[in-house]
């Protein structure tokens, strides 16, 4: 029984919800999230749920175009300045 | 062409500090216009996202764009303080981040979604009282697409800003909890939790837009 005494419980895992679905938990905890939801139907539902919620956020604030001559405009504006000034003492 | 807006005086310090990014040697003058060259190619990689976040951020497209412009100029004037094959795009989001707080911190908003300590997976909860599914491979996508991306973003803005900003950066972004924590001038750890806290209440404002959007009916069973 000594290959199970490293599984996490629920609220172990849940813990970790987070930094699980942002890839930020080392190998290790990332394995052990896994197993145990590999075995856990109700965390399952809840990290899926979860991650259903993120990526769907994500997708409605899609990224949204600039006009298409800001970046003209903008490089225009910096003809003739200097990206670093000479010391002005303050 | 219109004019490059003055940068407001208190913006000056949008600018990093060589201490923040690094310090690097003084470009001479004859390097200008191959300086200039550089930060525009940097620039122009960053400037749809960059417009983007400052829509989000200011809500209206000349607001986003006079943000983008002040910052590029702040940008271009410290680029001598850039280290060249670091991080352009967190480093030219913290000056637009500085600018964005600059000009609109005496317009502080109130938020409208409430603060008090929200349950975990709110939404998840919500949903399944009234009929929502809360299984499957893609269980939220059903109430976010009735929501649509108006109303997804007028959840986000009832946000206070501690925690829309972060999560603008993340959930349109794609930073790195690092990239955040560079672009916000923070440490991990508080991107990290304000982040949690942050969704946390954006599932609260999200199924209050609901209901008052009538997508949701928390007497009865939507129905779908």
């Amino acid at each position: 029984m000594s290959e199970h005494s490293d599984r996490m419980t629920c609220e172990e895992a849940f813990r970790r919800l987070d930094d699980f679905i942002d890839r930020q938990l080392n190998p290790e905890e990332m394995r052990l999230v896994q197993e145990h939801l590999a075995v856990c139907a109700k965390c399952t539902r809840e990290f899926t749920f979860e991650t259903s919620v993120i990526n769907g956020v994500r997708e409605k604030l899609s990224r949204i175009e600039a006009p298409p001559n800001l970046l003209a405009r903008i490089a225009s504006s910096l003809t003739g300045q200097s990206p670093t000034p000479p010391d002005d003492g303050g | 062409m219109p004019a490059l807006p003055e940068p407001d005086a208190r913006m000056e310090s949008a600018v990093p500090s060589p201490q923040m990014t690094g310090t690097a040697p003084p470009r001479a003058a004859s390097e200008a216009p191959r300086e200039a060259a550089a930060f525009e190619t940097l620039l122009s990689a960053v400037v749809d996202a960059a417009y983007g976040y400052g829509f989000r951020l200011a809500h209206n497209r000349g607001d986003a764009e006079d943000l983008v412009q002040e910052a590029a100029f702040l940008a271009f004037r410290g680029f001598g303080s850039f280290e060249p094959g670091s991080n352009f795009k967190a480093w030219f989001f913290k000056i637009l981040t500085n600018c964005y707080r600059s000009k609109y911190r005496r317009e502080r908003r109130r938020p409208t979604v409430d603060l008090d300590d929200t349950p975990d997976l709110y939404l998840y909860a919500r949903s399944g009282e009234v009929g929502f599914p809360t299984d499957g491979p893609d269980p939220a996508a059903a109430l976010l697409d009735k929501l649509g991306t108006e109303r997804v973003v007028a959840a986000l803005d009832q946000l206070p800003d501690e925690y829309r900003i972060v999560s603008t950066l993340y959930f349109m972004q794609d930073f790195s909890y690092e990239e955040i924590a560079c672009a916000l001038e923070c440490p991990v750890g508080t991107v990290r939790s304000r982040l949690h806290r942050g969704r946390k209440i954006l599932q609260k404002a999200l199924w209050q837009v609901a209901e008052e959007a009538g997508v949701v009916h928390p007497a009865r069973s939507a129905e779908l």
